[in-house]
């Protein structure tokens, strides 16, 4: 029998779409309430977790970070406020209030040097040095979330990625590719010439110039003319490291 | 923290024949040319040769002579003579140096201001009880008690003009001695 679209069937089929829509809004709300359950059962026993590994999670920072892993999993921010049961039963919003600080003492300090851009193994290395004493050691995933949280102050502080490493960005200046390359060039000896980007990147001379000289006005680089070869050498802080000077031959 | 850091640097890459870690220290001995990294490279130079000639008690500087401070071998970089003349010239604006010759080849260094050298030789005339006495210049700088202390080996120069300030201020006099060259030195009570 053909089906005639007459208003009864319109009318059924109006009725059957809606019986469809609440069975489909049922299930989403059964799943969605079932999920909720899983949600909350998985958040109770990280707070199981984390009142019995409290010293752990403190004192350790491989610990600290999969800690960290697994409360991004089930939505939960510890560091999310200062108040409330995650900062008063690890206290690690403190820790990471205070090692934002030092980050800051730190990047304003060696400013002068680096202009504004530091990498970030060196940073951790210096706020190592800094803490000397503190029960708490740091590693560089603490470093990247108090940087986190640093930049939600809006203070203008950037995490970028150039080539193998991470720097961290403590002045307004933003970056461009030409300069995210000549910096990438520059980690294999800590500096470059205009030659060897001319080379490598197939630039002329013209585009390698200016990029240099808006590295040079920022203060992220700095020239050398005395090598015995006669050509100049731009040297880039961010990618040396001023504190590995360890052994002492003094 | 940043000159400290970088004086780390400078010394470091001094002391230690080693040169990995002082790659950086090659941008130290070019003169900058983006004036903010320049006045950062002045200030920290003039520390340097302040602490440098405190240190080792040096006096003068010859710009045309070798002096340890402006070169370092290990990473095969020295200052140019442009750079010498620049950094003792910043010194010579904040009066911590005077040019000897009109033609800026000596460098007069005063890592005590002539106005310290005064008031250390003051405390030596106390602390020695020379008050009314009289003595010579040659022995203020290299008699028994001047050993270890500042005034030891002091360039005579700068003791002259120290001795000098003190007799404007009443503090000693100044008169020719039995020798050509050796001033005698009467403190007041």
């Amino acid at each position: 029998m053909r089906r005639r679209p007459g208003i009864g069937g319109l009318q059924t089929a109006a009725a059957a779409r809606d019986q469809y829509r609440l069975l489909g809004e049922n299930v989403a709300k059964i799943r969605t309430d079932l999920m909720k359950e899983q949600l909350a059962t998985f958040r109770s026993q990280l707070e199981d977790f984390a009142r019995k590994h409290k010293n752990d999670i403190r004192k350790n920072p491989a610990f600290r970070s999969q800690f960290h892993e697994m409360c991004a999993k089930v939505g939960v921010d510890p560091l999310a406020s200062n108040k409330g049961f995650w900062a008063e039963l690890l206290g690690i919003g403190d820790f990471y209030y205070e090692i934002g600080v030092q980050i800051v003492e730190i990047c304003l300090a060696t400013r002068a040097q680096n202009g504004g851009l530091i990498n970030l193994q060196e940073l951790c290395s210096l706020l190592r040095q800094k803490r000397k004493g503190s029960r708490e050691a740091v590693s560089e995933d603490d470093c990247l979330r108090a940087i986190s949280k640093l930049k939600v102050l809006g203070s203008g502080f950037e995490v970028i990625s150039v080539g193998k490493k991470k720097l961290v960005r403590s002045v307004p200046t933003e970056l461009n590719k030409d300069h995210n390359e000549i910096i990438e060039v520059a980690q294999a000896q800590g500096f470059v010439t205009v030659d060897e980007l001319e080379r490598r990147l197939s630039w002329t001379s013209g585009r390698a110039i200016d990029a240099l000289e808006t590295l040079l006005k920022e203060g992220f680089a700095m020239i050398d003319d005395g090598h015995r070869d006669g050509r100049r050498r731009y040297w880039f802080p961010c990618v040396s490291s001023i504190s590995s000077l360890g052994g002492s031959d003094a | 923290i940043h000159i400290f850091v970088a004086k780390i640097f400078i010394s470091f890459s001094f002391i230690s024949k080693n040169s990995y870690g002082s790659q950086l220290g090659c941008t130290f001995f070019s003169l900058q040319p983006v004036r903010d990294t320049r006045e950062k490279q002045v200030q920290l130079w003039k520390e340097l040769i302040l602490d440098y000639c405190k240190t080792q008690k040096i006096f003068v500087i010859g710009l045309e002579e070798e002096f340890p401070l402006f070169s370092n071998p290990a990473i095969e970089r020295s200052l140019t003579h442009e750079a010498r003349e620049a950094f003792l010239a910043a010194l010579v604006s904040e009066g911590r140096a005077e040019w000897l010759d009109k033609g800026h080849r000596k460098c007069l260094i005063l890592w005590h201001r002539i106005q310290d050298w005064a008031d250390i030789i003051l405390n030596f005339v106390k602390d020695y009880g020379l008050e009314n006495s009289v003595t010579t210049v040659e022995e203020i700088r290299s008699g028994p008690e001047s050993r270890g202390t500042d005034l030891q080996g002091v360039d005579r120069i700068i003791l002259m003009r120290a001795l000098k300030l003190l007799e404007h201020k009443g503090k000693l006099a100044i008169f020719k001695g039995t020798s050509a060259d050796d001033e005698g030195i009467k403190f007041s009570s």
